[in-house]
C-alpha cells in the first residue's frame, strides 16, 4: 500500500471542492486523475501535499497518518504546472536544492539522473536560457533526488508543445517506473492520460469508483 | 491562533516603539499645560512665534512645491520622452540630492551663495542682500528674500529627484499609440490642447504626488530653515528650539503649549498631505495599460538641443552645490586681503579635531554605530512587520491587513523634531537614566526608518510567487530553512535597498540627533557640521573645516548611494 485517502471532504465556505473522496493507490502505481480544469484537481494534490488542510478525512501514505504532518514532513514530490526553479541559482544549483545540507549531496547520483534526464550539458546554465520543457525535466530530476514516497504531478506538461508533452509524458512514465515510485497526475488531457496512467480515473467518478 | 499571536508580536513591538514615547510626550504636555492637543492648537498664537511660524511654514512649503514641480517637471519629460546615452547615470546624479543628508544640502548651498561664491560672483547676493536681491527686498517689501529664495531653490533642489522619480518613469511608459491617435483629432492638433486634454489627465496623479511629497519634506525641513533661513520660523525649526524649555511644570508654559499644539497640527497636515499623496498614488497604479520605456523613448528618438541643454543644466544644478561645497573645503580665504589659498588644512583640523569635543572621524564612527544598529532594529523589524502583513492578507483577512498597513505609516507623518521631541518629553522624563545610554539615538532613527523599510519590503513580499516556498516545502526545507535559502536570496535587492537607504537615513538624520544628543562625545557627523557652523568664524579655517565634514559625511552617503542604484530596479516609479 502506498496511499490511502479515505472521506476527504475539503470546502472553501459555501464552496465544497472535495467530498468524502475515496483513493487508493498501490507501490509503484501511476494513477492519473482526469478532469476539466478547476474542477479542484490541484486542491486535492495540495490537500495531500499538505498545503491545505481538509475538514475532515484521513489520509495514509505507506502506513503513516499525514494530516498533522507539515509539507517538508511528507517526503512527497511536487510539480507544478509551472516549472519552479529558484531565480537566484542556475540549473546545478537548483537541482542540488534537493540537498538541505552539503554534506548529503551524492554529486555521482546527481550527474546519473542529470545525464537521464538528458539536462546534463545544461548544468551551468541560467533558468533564463531554458525552455520549458527542459525545465520540467530539472524540477523532475530535483524531485526525484530527494527519493519521494509519492509524487504529485500538477499538469506539468500543460503548458508544453504537443510534441514536447508526447515525449516528456513518456519520460516522466519510465523514469517513475524504473524507480517504482508512485503517483498521482491529474490533467484534462486524455492523451497525456494515456501515456503516462497505470489507471486513470474521472473526477467526478473519484469518490463513487473508489469507494466500490 | 497560535500563529495569529506570533504574527502580532512584531506589529505590537513597531507600534509600541512609536506610540509609546509620542504618547509619553503628550501626557506629559498635557499635564504641564492643563490643555488638550487641539486646545493647544488654538494657543499657538500667544506664542510670539507661533503664527509666523504656521504661516511661513505653510508659504515656504507650496512655494517650493511648485518651484520644484516647474523644474523638474521639464526635467521628467526630457528624460521620459527621448532616448538618452548614459540615463542611468543622469538618473542617478539627479536623484543624489534626495538622498543627500539635509545639513550637507545647507552647507553645499552656504558655499554656493557665500561672499566670494559663484553666485555672489555673478552679482546674487543671496546672502547679505545687496544689489538686484536687495532691491528687489525693498520693491516687494518681504524681508529677508535673498534667503527665502535660498530656501526655495535649496528645497527645490533636494526635492527634484521625487518629479523625475514619480513623473518621469509615466512619461515614459505612457503608450505612444495614445499620443498619435489624439494627434490625428481635431481636439489634439495644437500642443496646448494635447497638454490639457491628454498629457495633464495622464500625469496628474504623478505630479500630484511628487507635489504633495516636497510639501511634507519642505514643510517639515530643519537644517535647511536654520542654516539658509535663519531669521524666518518654520514650525519644526521652532519646535525644535522651544523643545528644550517644554515638559518642564511651571516653566515657561508657552514653549510646552506651543510644542504640544505645533506637533499636533503638523501631524494633522503631515496625515492629511500623505492621504492625499497616497490617494493619487494608488490612481496612479489602477489607471490605464504601459509599455516598456524603451519602446516608448524608441518613438521619441533622439533629445533635441533644447532638451540636451536643458538636462545639462539640470545636472550642473544637481552637482553645484556638492561641488562648491567640496572646492569650500580647501579653497581657505584670508580674513585680511580677500585673497584665497588652496590648501588641506580644514581636512587635517577635521580630522583631527582640533577645533572640536570629537574629531569628524570619530563623529563618523559614531554615525556609523548608530546607522548600523539602526539599520538592524528598522529591517528585522520592517521585515517581520511587512511579513506580518503579507501573512494576514495571504489568509484572506484584507481588512486587519489593511489597517496594520495603514497604522504601519502613521510615523510618516511624523518628523525629526517631532519624533525628537517624543523621545525627549516621553521616554527620557519616565526613564531618565536613558540620558546616559549612548545608543539612545537609534530609538528616534529607527522610528523614523522603518516604515520606510516596510513600504520597501512590502511590495517585494506581495511579488513573491508562494511556489517558490511551496517548492522549497516540497523539497522537505523547514520554514527556517525557506527563510534563509528562498526568501532572504529572492528578496535581496530590496533587502540590501532597505538596509542601504536605512544606513544613509540615518547617517544624515538630522532633527532628532540635534535635539536628543547632549553629549559631545556621542556626536554624529551632521550634528559635528552644525556645532562647527555655529561658531565664531574669527579663525578663517572653521568653516572650511566645517565644509569638509559635510562634504566627509557627503563621500559616505554616495557610497551607500552607489550601492542602493546597483541593487534598484528601475520600473514604474516612486522612492
Amino acid at each position: 500500500m502506498t496511499i490511502e485517502i479515505q472521506s476527504l471532504t475539503l470546502s472553501y465556505g459555501e464552496n465544497i471542492i472535495l467530498s468524502k473522496c475515496n483513493l487508493h493507490l498501490s507501490e509503484g502505481e501511476i494513477l492519473v486523475v482526469l478532469g476539466p480544469s478547476g474542477c479542484g484537481k490541484t486542491t486535492l494534490l495540495r490537500a495531500i501535499a499538505g498545503f491545505v488542510k481538509p475538514d475532515s478525512g484521513t489520509i495514509h501514505l505507506n502506513g503513516k497518518i499525514l494530516n498533522e504532518l507539515q509539507p517538508e514532513q511528507r517526503n512527497i514530490g511536487m510539480l507544478f504546472q509551472r516549472p519552479v526553479l529558484f531565480p537566484h541559482k542556475d540549473v546545478l544549483g537548483n537541482i542540488l536544492f534537493a540537498y538541505r545540507k552539503k554534506k548529503e549531496r551524492k554529486m555521482q547520483e546527481v550527474d546519473e539522473i542529470m545525464k537521464d534526464m538528458g539536462i546534463y550539458e545544461m548544468k551551468s546554465q541560467t533558468i533564463e536560457t531554458l525552455s520549458g520543457g527542459e525545465a520540467q525535466r530539472v524540477v523532475l530530476a530535483r524531485a526525484l533526488l530527494t527519493n519521494p514516497e509519492l509524487l504529485l504531478l500538477d499538469e506539468p506538461l500543460s503548458s508544453l508543445d504537443l510534441d514536447v508533452r508526447r515525449q516528456l509524458a513518456m519520460e516522466i512514465r519510465t523514469t517513475l517506473k524504473s524507480k517504482s515510485i508512485a503517483a498521482i497526475h491529474v490533467t484534462h488531457d486524455h492523451e497525456e492520460a494515456e501515456i503516462i496512467g497505470d489507471r486513470i480515473i474521472h473526477w467526478n467518478e473519484l469518490n463513487l469508483l473508489e469507494s466500490e | 491562533m497560535v500563529l495569529r499571536s506570533v504574527r502580532s508580536i512584531p506589529i505590537l513591538v513597531y507600534l509600541g516603539l512609536i506610540l509609546i514615547p509620542i504618547w509619553l510626550a503628550v501626557e506629559r504636555l498635557m499635564d504641564v499645560t492643563g490643555s488638550s492637543p487641539f486646545s493647544a492648537i488654538l494657543s499657538l498664537s500667544d506664542h510670539p512665534l507661533g503664527s509666523e511660524a504656521l504661516y511661513f511654514s505653510f508659504i515656504q512649503a507650496i512655494l517650493s512645491a511648485i518651484l520644484t514641480i516647474a523644474i523638474g517637471l521639464p526635467i521628467a519629460w526630457w528624460l521620459g520622452r527621448h532616448q538618452w546615452k548614459h540615463l542611468n547615470i543622469i538618473r542617478a546624479a539627479l536623484t543624489l540630492p534626495f538622498v543627500t543628508p539635509t545639513i550637507v544640502a545647507a552647507m553645499g548651498f552656504l558655499a554656493l551663495f557665500k561672499t566670494g561664491g559663484p553666485i555672489d560672483s555673478i552679482g546674487i547676493d543671496l546672502r547679505f542682500e545687496s544689489g538686484f536681491i536687495g532691491w528687489l527686498s525693498s520693491t516687494t517689501g518681504i524681508e529677508n528674500s535673498g534667503h527665502i529664495i535660498a530656501l526655495l531653490l535649496a528645497h527645490a533642489w533636494f526635492n527634484l529627484a521625487l518629479v523625475i522619480r514619480f513623473v518621469e518613469p509615466r512619461i515614459a511608459t505612457i503608450p505612444p499609440r495614445f499620443e498619435e491617435s489624439i494627434r490625428l483629432l481635431p481636439i489634439g492638433r495644437t500642443r496646448l490642447n494635447r497638454a490639457r486634454y491628454f498629457w495633464w489627465p495622464m500625469l496628474r496623479t504623478s505630479i500630484g504626488s511628487a507635489f504633495m511629497f516636497t510639501f511634507i519634506f519642505s514643510f517639515t525641513s530643519f537644517a535647511l530653515v536654520r542654516w539658509l533661513a535663519p531669521d524666518m520660523w518654520t514650525l519644526e525649526a521652532l519646535m525644535a528650539v522651544e523643545g528644550g524649555a517644554a515638559g518642564i511644570p511651571n516653566y515657561r508654559t508657552e514653549a510646552s503649549l506651543l510644542v504640544l499644539g505645533g506637533a499636533t497640527l503638523q501631524g494633522i497636515i503631515l496625515l492629511f498631505a500623505l492621504g492625499l499623496a497616497g490617494y493619487w498614488e494608488q490612481k496612479k497604479a489602477v489607471s490605464n495599460d504601459i509599455v516598456s520605456e524603451t519602446f516608448a523613448r524608441k518613438t521619441a528618438g533622439e533629445p533635441s538641443r533644447v532638451a540636451r541643454i536643458g538636462v545639462s543644466l539640470s545636472l550642473i544644478f544637481a552637482l553645484a552645490p556638492l561641488i562648491s561645497m567640496l572646492l569650500s573645503s580647501v579653497r581657505i580665504r584670508d580674513r585680511t586681503n580677500e585673497s584665497y589659498r588652496w590648501s588641506t588644512e580644514a581636512w587635517d583640523i577635521a580630522l583631527t579635531g582640533d577645533l572640536t569635543y570629537v574629531s569628524a572621524l570619530e563623529a563618523l564612527s559614531n554615525s556609523i554605530v548608530y546607522a548600523i544598529a539602526c539599520m538592524f532594529v528598522s529591517v528585522l523589524l520592517g521585515y517581520a512587520v511587512a511579513s506580518s502583513i503579507h501573512a494576514f492578507e495571504s489568509k484572506g483577512k484584507k481588512k486587519t491587513a489593511m489597517a496594520i498597513d495603514l497604522l504601519s505609516m502613521l510615523p510618516l507623518a511624523l518628523s525629526g523634531v517631532m519624533v525628537g521631541l517624543g523621545v525627549l518629553l516621553g521616554v527620557l522624563k519616565v526613564w531618565p537614566e536613558l540620558f546616559q545610554w549612548y545608543g539612545l539615538p537609534v530609538i528616534p532613527h529607527a522610528m523614523l526608518t522603518t516604515p520606510f523599510v516596510i513600504r520597501i519590503l512590502l511590495p517585494t513580499l506581495r511579488s513573491l510567487d508562494s511556489s517558490y516556498d511551496e517548492t522549497a516545502a516540497m523539497l522537505g526545507y523547514s520554514n527556517f530553512q525557506r527563510f534563509t535559502k528562498v526568501r532572504i536570496p529572492l528578496m535581496k535587492s530590496s533587502l540590501v535597498v532597505a538596509a542601504t537607504l536605512s544606513i544613509a537615513f540615518s547617517l544624515g538624520e538630522f532633527g532628532a540627533s540635534w535635539i536628543l544628543l547632549r553629549s559631545g562625545s556621542w556626536d554624529t557627523l551632521p550634528i559635528l557640521v552644525d556645532q562647527l557652523m555655529a561658531r565664531p568664524k574669527y579663525f578663517e579655517l572653521v568653516e572650511p573645516v566645517a565644509m569638509a565634514t559635510a562634504s566627509l559625511l557627503m563621500m559616505v552617503t554616495f557610497v551607500l548611494f552607489v550601492i542602493t542604484e546597483r541593487f534598484r530596479e528601475h520600473q514604474g516609479g516612486g522612492f
